[in-house]
């Protein structure tokens, strides 16, 4: 007979300090019980992270250059961006928010697919069954019930998925995540919650959004045990991650992990920040950079040089000098695609619909 | 206000030259717009800015070199530079509100209003009308509207319909059958309406005694040799040879130029139900008098029939015009445009005539020839209808033009 | 769309409830298919508030018959995500007005995310609502909200109005590619029908005229179509012949069916319970003055709720479209425009 320990509430709650493995110098933090993730996985974590935020930069510029309708960056989220999505398996899922993308790039994502939401030509760029990520979309904390149902299905057809849900501070209020959270823990889905408390939604500062002693608390009002994670620590978010994802494949249940981090730039390109924060605080995240935090750990420990740093900048340029290439070939939506995908097979009224518009469009001509 | 650095141009170069600005400080500068032109150790380049505002400094000046990622040009965010009169620019989800030039040109309104998807047809015992106003219009008038032929498509009764319907009986006109002028006899009218406009047109007739001519006919046709002998046949054959001697007769105008040809295409006139129609016999000069009979009888009854072609009414050089057929004497026939001449016979009656000297009565008829004057003058068409009232007269003359 | 081949579960000449027809195809589908699941609230034990669920968590198991939290979106949203994952949910809002915590799930997802995809994710969901009034329930329960769905591209919208079309509508629903937004009429729940072969399968996206006549087409669907054939009925005694229709499908709407009746009839008058302003049968007129305006004697009418909230019981007779209102309706069609001339001229 197994002998299982029963969740008491004080196991669910958060501890009592962020989960740190480095500090913001770079320096390892003892104590903790979650191991420091190998060489190799640091070393991934690093370059995806140097890629990524250079995926970023370039995206923002390219908004600035017209070529973006809009771009919400993630700039200073890269430890959570990569931290978590370098923990997922190949068969677990993404759900992300729109400001996700350059988690959804690591994934696998072409870069230029994820873009297309941003670039204006269609809702969703990529086939999201080809590396398992959910479409980007602007409403909030509805892809938390996705990911449960996701997940409630592969436990039912018996196979090992986890969903990964994100969800910001501001999500948290929506009402989308208390059903996510409550169905999951029912259920005891493989579902684990990623928080990415970035402080603000757009302008909105979380002690407006909440007055929980923090958003992970919220994992007891559902009985979900939950963490909370400096985010801006890409080992510490990995191997949270990297615990949770096991924990849910095993049965045990949803995870909910709130991470502590920082947007570095507006909530788009088309907000003024200086509205809402002080260029203080901004300076005050700068130096709790995760890139930096990263590399100066692994070029302590010798595990990166200064031909390594460059070869990964290099290579950061050259993927964005591509982008920047194909985001120049001038992209043609098709009219036509309007009617094709509202339904399996399109309607008499909507065929009409499209003989309607082609007309209209050859009498332009 | 972030200055714009200089970007990495590829292929490895590190740095490049500036050749020449295109703005100076204070010009307003639009995203992508080229700024400097530079030149690297393998070509000359325009770089665009990324930011639209307004040039606040320029970093570098022309034959300076300068590295990639150094300051090239600080670009101030004035955006009531970059943003036109009336629009947002960028807002928080989008692009903002569309460049007047970008706006997709408004649709032509040539071509017809686009069909509905395919409605069945009208159903039986309901009339189509085009609105209920026009309805209570029939109604008022005391118009059953199933009675109306509609003019409008599929049958759809429209309000000139019924205002037509309603003058016509309050009017109290009878009915008024309307018949358009379309088709063989829209043509046939351009046809005779186009030589009355272009032909300088004259006639000349003459009477010719046509006894011995009956006398002949009734001796061909005494046996039961097939086809039998028409007059018109006959008249056909005077009038190949007639042509022979007179050739400006068979001819047509184009373009001011008299075209002449051997063959004597030759046209006759056939009344029809649907009109007047002219088949054409070709090379009637090569014909015998049976063969002319046949193709006459043949060409009649299909002209009656309704199943000649365009090539059978077309091409002739010559026509001759039975309306004797319809007891008269003469006329003054419509040239067959474009030929030059048209030969006509009227009834053939007893008419008191002298002959040596003695009133008898004799079978005559009255032969007239119209023709074109810019082509032929009187001796060449008197010519030509002595002749043919010479064979009416003696036909056995014509042995000598055998 | 796949018509259903023969009504299995139902027996030709049996006499049965919309409520029995409905749970018969959840229960057959359950049976053909592994990947269908029905679930949402007191749907499992209880076998739902109406009992159309009734049996089918004993018969087919708790993984695949459940009760969830209590949480609209949450049913919807876990559905959509189940649905991206290959099974074919079929789940239930008690109440018509009770979908609504799940519009946006609805409206923002269900509807969208094929489009969204382009094609690459399918969402085969069944959304089961009861709606409509005539059961005398208090507020909240009587709602016709089927015009949000209608107005919604992405969403198939169906209700059946008698029992055996609910079986046949049900399974067609079911196997349907796209969402769908299954409206059951409430109160004809309990109406008796003995089934027979007579309309076999027609399309999930066609109506059908379930009551031929040559005067006047009384177009309605759900609850109402019941409502209309009785005043068909008694029209007929005033020397009305009318034409019935039940649309079945609201989205799409079957254009060449209705215009061809309301073609030959010249007449048309559209019921439905729902509140009238920006209602469903705003559409159908709108459709009608398109495509038939040449061959229409008089305007066409609607007979709907009024621009109210739904009344409370006791006044929810007033509110309902009801035979003498038809009737009325029909006696406004301008008849004596297509009078004899002769009477006229008297």
């Amino acid at each position: 007979m197994t002998v299982t320990v029963p969740m008491t509430p004080e196991l669910l709650l958060p501890p009592a300090s962020p989960v740190t493995l480095l500090d913001p110098t770079g320096r390892a933090v003892p104590g903790d019980d979650h191991g420091l993730p190998g060489d190799d996985v640091l070393l991934a974590l690093y370059r995806m992270m140097v890629l990524g935020r250079r995926f970023d930069t370039q995206a923002t510029a390219l908004t600035k250059q017209g070529r973006l309708a809009v771009y919400p960056s993630a700039r200073g989220q890269e430890a959570c961006q990569i931290g978590a999505v370098l923990a997922l398996r190949a068969q677990d899922w993404l759900f992300p928010t729109y400001r996700d993308s350059m988690a959804v790039t690591a994934r696998g994502v072409d870069p230029v697919q994820v873009l297309t939401l941003l670039r204006g030509d269609w809702h969703s760029g990529y086939d999201p069954y080809q590396h398992r990520v959910a479409p980007q979309c602007t409403p909030l904390a509805t892809n938390a019930l996705h990911g449960v149902g996701l997940a409630r299905a592969a436990a039912i057809k018996g196979e090992d998925t986890v969903a990964l849900v994100m969800l910001g501070d501001g999500a948290t209020s929506e009402g989308d995540t208390h059903a996510a959270l409550n169905f999951a823990a029912v259920w005891k889905s493989p579902v684990v919650f990623l928080i990415q408390n970035n402080g603000y939604a757009i302008s909105v500062p979380l002690d407006k959004q909440t007055a929980a002693p923090s958003l992970a608390h919220k994992g007891i009002g559902y009985g979900i045990p939950a963490t909370v994670v400096d985010g801006n620590d890409a080992a510490a978010v990995y191997a949270v991650v990297r615990r949770a994802v096991t924990s849910a494949a095993a049965g045990t249940g949803p995870v909910l992990i709130e991470a502590l981090t920082y947007r570095m730039e507006a909530h788009t390109n088309a907000d003024d920040a200086t509205r809402y924060r002080s260029a203080g605080e901004v300076d005050g995240w700068l130096a709790r950079d995760p890139v930096t935090r990263l590399r100066e750990h692994l070029r302590d420990r010798g595990l990166l040089d200064e031909a390594a740093i460059a070869a990964v900048d290099a290579e950061a340029e050259a993927q964005a000098a591509a982008l920047r290439q194909r985001m120049t070939t001038e992209t043609r939506p098709d009219p036509d695609d309007l009617f094709r995908y509202v339904y399996a097979e399109p309607t008499r009224e909507l065929r009409r619909q499209q003989r309607e518009l082609a007309a209209e469009l050859g009498r332009a001509r | 206000m972030p200055a714009f650095v200089l970007p990495d141009l590829g292929e490895g170069l590190t740095e490049a030259e500036i050749v020449s600005w295109h703005v100076q400080v204070g010009d307003v500068v639009a995203v992508d717009q080229d700024v400097v032109e530079v030149e690297t150790a393998k070509a000359v380049v325009e770089i665009p800015v990324p930011f639209a505002g307004r040039v606040a400094e320029l970093h570098a000046s022309p034959g300076d070199l300068l590295a990639v990622g150094a300051p090239l040009i600080t670009v101030s965010d004035d955006r009531t530079g970059s943003v036109a009169d009336g629009e947002s620019g960028a807002v928080l989800i989008g692009y903002g509100t569309p460049d007047a030039r970008h706006r997709r040109q408004r649709p032509s309104r040539n071509g017809p209003p686009l069909p509905r998807t395919e409605q069945p047809s009208r159903p039986p015992g309901r009339v189509a009308v085009v609105s209920p106003i026009v309805r209570r219009l029939a109604r008022n008038a005391g118009l059953d509207l199933a009675a109306l032929s509609g003019s409008g498509p599929d049958g759809l009764v429209t309000r000139q319909d019924v205002e037509r319907a309603i003058a016509a009986r309050s009017a109290g006109a009878e009915q008024v059958v309307r018949i358009p002028l379309q088709g063989i006899r829209k043509i046939m009218a351009d046809k005779l309406s186009r030589s009355r406009r272009e032909i300088p047109e004259a006639t000349v007739w003459v009477d010719a005694d046509a006894t011995e001519l009956l006398r002949l006919r009734a001796t061909l046709n005494a046996d039961d040799a097939e086809p039998r002998i028409s007059l018109l046949a006959l008249l056909s054959r005077f009038a190949v040879l007639g042509l022979r001697r007179h050739p400006e007769l068979n001819a047509k105008v184009e373009d001011d130029t008299i075209v002449m040809g051997a063959s004597v295409h030759l046209g006759f006139a056939a009344q029809t139900d649907r009109g007047l129609l002219v088949p054409v016999i070709p090379d009637a000069q090569a014909c015998t008098v049976e063969q002319l009979s046949a193709a006459l009888a043949d060409y009649t009854l299909r002209a009656r029939k309704g199943t000649l072609g365009p090539a059978d009414l077309t091409g002739g050089t010559f026509t001759i015009n039975n309306y004797g057929v319809f007891g008269v004497d003469g006329s003054a026939a419509i040239i067959n445009h474009p030929e030059v001449a048209i030969l006509g016979i009227g009834r053939i009656i007893e008419r008191p005539w002298i002959v040596d000297g003695q009133l008898v009565a004799r079978h005559l008829t009255q032969l007239t020839l119209a023709f074109d004057h810019r082509v032929c003058d009187g001796q060449a068409a008197g010519g030509f209808l002595r002749f043919i009232a010479d064979c009416v007269e003696s036909p056995a003359r014509i042995l000598r033009y055998l | 769309m796949t018509a259903i081949a023969e009504h299995r579960g139902l027996a030709t000449g049996s006499v049965v409830t919309m409520a029995s027809a409905l749970n018969q195809a959840l229960s057959d589908s359950l049976g053909e298919d592994d990947s269908v699941l029905v679930f949402g609230e007191d749907v499992g034990t209880l076998g739902g508030v109406f009992r159309i669920t009734d049996g089918l968590a004993t018969e087919f198991g708790q993984t695949r018959v459940f009760d969830t939290p209590l949480s609209e979106s949450g049913i919807v949203g876990t559905a959509i995500g189940m649905a991206m994952n290959g099974l074919r949910p079929v789940v239930e809002m008690q109440f018509d007005a009770f979908a609504y915590p799940a519009f946006e799930q609805i409206t923002s997802h269900l509807a969208k995310l094929r489009n969204r995809t382009r094609g690459r994710v399918e969402l085969p969901i069944v959304i089961r609502i009861p709606y409509g009034g005539g059961i005398g329930g208090v507020e909240h329960h009587c709602d016709s909200s089927e015009a949000y769905y209608t107005h919604t591209p992405g969403l198939r919208v169906v209700t059946p109005a008698t029992p055996a079309d609910a079986y046949v509508l049900l399974r067609q629903a079911i196997s349907s590619p796209d969402p769908v937004i299954f409206l059951e009429p409430k109160r004809r729940y309990w109406s008796k029908e003995t089934v027979c072969q007579q309309h076999g399968d027609i399309a999930m996206d066609r109506a059908l005229v379930r009551r031929p006549g040559t005067d006047v087409t009384l177009i309605a669907y759900g609850g109402a179509l019941a409502t209309a054939l009785e005043a068909a009925e008694a029209a007929e005694e005033d020397g009305r012949s009318a034409e019935v229709i039940d649309l079945r499908s609201l989205s799409p709407f079957d254009d060449e069916t209705v215009t061809a009746s309301v073609k030959r009839t010249g007449r048309a008058i559209v019921v439905h319970e729902a509140s009238r302003f920006c209602g469903y049968g705003a559409e159908v007129a709108a459709r009608l003055s398109e495509q038939c305006f040449h061959y229409l004697e008089a305007p066409v009418l609607r007979v709907a709720g009024f621009d109210i909230p739904y009344p409370p019981p006791h006044l929810e007779e007033y509110h309902l479209p009801s035979v003498g209102r038809i009737l009325d309706a029909i006696d406004a069609l301008q008849w004596q425009e297509t009078a004899a001339l002769a009477e006229v001229a008297g």
